[in-house]
């Protein structure tokens, strides 16, 4: 339209201001498309690390005692086989339970050795965590005695450099014994989750584990449980604790339960907690923003007084007047809110590309935020461009002609 | 013939907290289509005070401003706004174009105020400049322009929309002799083409053209003079 030239023409007559007058929405907007795309894609990448071993998982360990006036910090053996078979049975949002034993042993194959994590688990442990196998395969449950292992990258290359580990022996070391297993699988490189490192960690068949290596009786290191949903988590965890609370007596320090869902939630609301502190910042800086784009606007209705005396005098009325100063706000933090986004977005990519790439961040830069952001600085330039534009149309026309 | 626009005892009283100026005192004057009238008096009488009046640019302390006939004291700014641009063209001593506009811009101006749609507008716009003897400087901005230039495309802006009268504040203030001769000889030919012309002026050339001649001294209409027209 005509008044889109008009200001337009009247923003170029004018850059150097122009641009000033729209660093401070500039600077806001950029903030806060930069906190939202980096939060969120901070978001998303803890979130899907969290998850990459499976969704809905419960792990309830044993408590620790100890620790304080001298005492050495000790485990609890308190956890055992049947409350393994309770929690699966007596828990509605409980889908599936498992017991695991755990140690830490010396591996060796030929002249070399290394450390590493045992997990005597059954083979339900692959339908409650998404183990990823790079190469070779699990063990199903008529394996449960044999003497198979599957182990971690980490572990492979200490123990056999480029060689295919597939089919080779190695023996796991406990006490003055030694036990021997065939490697029949590859862990898939995954990195620490929840507390569990598939890339250190030596996976065997739990009664082989059982009976052979721990020679325990029905005690278990933890348990892992999943429930049916993620909505389910919650109760899951109340039925477990519930169940616990009642067996130990109403010692609720004999155990811990660590939901994977309590997690993510802890997660989401820390980065919304991070969120809300900078898009406050933001929003200081927007206000701020908006009150140098309504100085600039007065400083402009002053200087174009003469103008808006001519105008009103070939008919132009106050209100045209004052959409024309409207338009020509709202523009310019428009045109700031385009920049900054821009920014915004070039800035989240600049600093993943510096810093996050370790990490496996990404930016996320989700539509609404666009939309937010140009929605957001057109409404600055309305909110204040209002009362410059109102001083505009409330110039008498005669007072205006003679203004020099 | 009809009446444009009367005045019924006009007063226009400037409130300076000590002292009230009065800039008219009662003036009473109604101006015909095809009239080619001049104001003259000296400085500080209240010529453009009495201007503006009629072109509804202000409004009087007292009295009333028929335009056609209708009572605008009552009107709303968008009505007044509205009248300005359709029924009155405005010349003024300092041309008073927008510096940033084209000549053909600045007087495309008071028809895009009128809606008027692009095509349509730019044709007039090149007609009226080609009137006013512009139609080789369309593009140029004011100050590319001399001064007379400047004052014949405000003349040319004043006739955008057809308005029923034309009214001009010392047109000639600030132009030379041969800019003033000739936008003397453009009010004759817009006189001429039955157009209303309402000037302030100074210049006795001007003066002598005209059909009336209305004398303003201090505030009040000292002497009308009919010429046969
Ligand atoms: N806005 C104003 N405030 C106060 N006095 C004014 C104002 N405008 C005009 N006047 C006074 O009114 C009188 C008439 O002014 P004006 O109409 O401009 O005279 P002219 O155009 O004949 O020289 C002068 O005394 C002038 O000082
Ligand atoms: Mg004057």
């Amino acid at each position: 339209m005509e008044i889109l030239k008009e200001v337009t023409r009247s923003l170029l007559s004018n850059k150097v201001r122009t641009f000033l007058s729209m660093l401070g929405i500039v600077i806001g907007v950029t903030a806060v498309i930069m906190v939202m795309s980096l939060g969120a894609g901070m978001k998303e990448s803890v979130t899907k690390r969290l998850t990459s071993l499976g969704s809905n998982i419960i792990l309830v360990m044993p408590g620790i005692v100890g620790g304080s006036g001298g005492k050495i910090a000790q485990a609890l053996e308190s956890l055992q086989e049947e409350d393994v078979k309770d929690i699966e049975s007596m828990c509605p949002s409980v889908k599936k339970a498992i017991g695991l034993i755990t140690g830490n042993f010396l591996i060796q194959h030929r002249d070399k050795n290394t450390r590493a994590s045992v997990y005597a688990a059954p083979s339900g442990i692959f339908q409650i965590l998404n183990l990823k196998i790079s190469s070779g395969r699990s063990f199903s449950e008529d394996e449960e005695e044999k003497n198979v292992a599957i182990i971690g990258q980490e572990i492979a290359y200490n123990l056999f450099e480029d060689e295919n580990p597939l089919g080779k022996k190695i023996y796991i070391v406990q006490g003055g014994r030694k036990l021997i297993f065939e490697i029949i699988g590859v862990f898939a490189k995954t990195g620490n989750i929840l507390m569990l490192n598939p890339d250190n960690l030596i996976l065997i068949p739990y009664n082989t584990g059982k009976y052979k290596l721990f020679q325990s009786h029905k005690n278990v290191s933890m348990i892992l449980a999943s429930s049916f949903s993620p909505e389910a988590a919650e109760s899951a965890v109340m039925e477990i604790d519930h169940l616990l609370y009642n067996k130990f007596h109403q010692q609720e320090n004999y155990y811990r339960i660590i939901s994977q869902e309590a997690i993510l939630n802890v997660v989401s609301e820390s980065v919304s907690i991070m969120n809300l502190v900078l898009l406050s910042i933001a929003a200081v800086s927007l206000v701020v923003g908006g009150i140098g784009i309504m100085n600039i606007m007065l400083v402009s209705v002053v200087e174009r007084t003469r103008e808006i005396g001519i105008k009103m005098a070939i008919g132009a009325s106050r209100t045209r007047i004052m959409i024309e100063f409207l338009v020509e706000s709202i523009m310019i933090t428009f045109l700031a809110g385009a920049i900054g986004i821009l920014l915004g977005i070039l800035g989240s990519n600049t600093i993943v590309s510096a810093f996050g790439k370790a990490y496996g961040l990404k930016p996320v830069i989700n539509p609404l935020s666009l939309l937010v952001a140009f929605g957001v600085s057109a409404s600055v330039g309305l909110f204040f461009g209002l009362y410059p534009a109102y001083r505009a149309s409330k110039l008498s026309p005669i007072e205006a002609l003679r203004y020099e | 013939m009809k009446e444009i626009v009367r005045l019924e005892n006009v007063w226009k009283i400037y409130d300076m907290g000590e002292v009230k100026i009065e800039a008219l005192r009662g003036i009473t004057l109604e101006i015909r289509e095809g009239e080619y009238v001049i104001i003259v008096g000296p400085s500080g009488s209240g010529k453009s005070t009495l201007l503006h009046i009629l072109g509804l640019l202000d409004k009087p302390t007292k009295g009333l401003v028929l335009m056609e006939g209708q009572d605008t004291s009552k009107m709303k700014d968008k009505k007044l706004a509205h009248l300005r641009n359709r029924k009155i063209g405005f010349v003024f001593q300092s041309y008073n174009l927008l510096p940033r506009l084209s000549a053909l811009e600045n007087v495309e101006l008071p028809m895009i105020y009128a809606g008027v749609p692009p095509r349509k507008r730019r044709k007039r716009a090149l007609e009226l400049l080609e009137l006013v003897g512009l139609g080789n400087r369309i593009h140029h901005r004011p100050n590319q322009l001399s001064g007379g230039q400047q004052q014949r495309v405000a003349v040319a802006r004043a006739l955008a929309n057809d308005p029923v009268f034309i009214l001009a504040d010392e047109p000639t203030g600030n132009l030379d002799t041969k800019s003033g001769e000739e936008l003397l000889k453009l009010f004759r030919k817009l006189h001429e083409m039955g157009k209303t012309l309402v000037v302030v002026t100074h210049n006795l050339e001007i003066v002598s053209e005209g059909t009336r001649v209305i004398r303003i001294k201090d505030g009040m209409i000292e002497s009308v003079e009919r010429r046969g027209a």
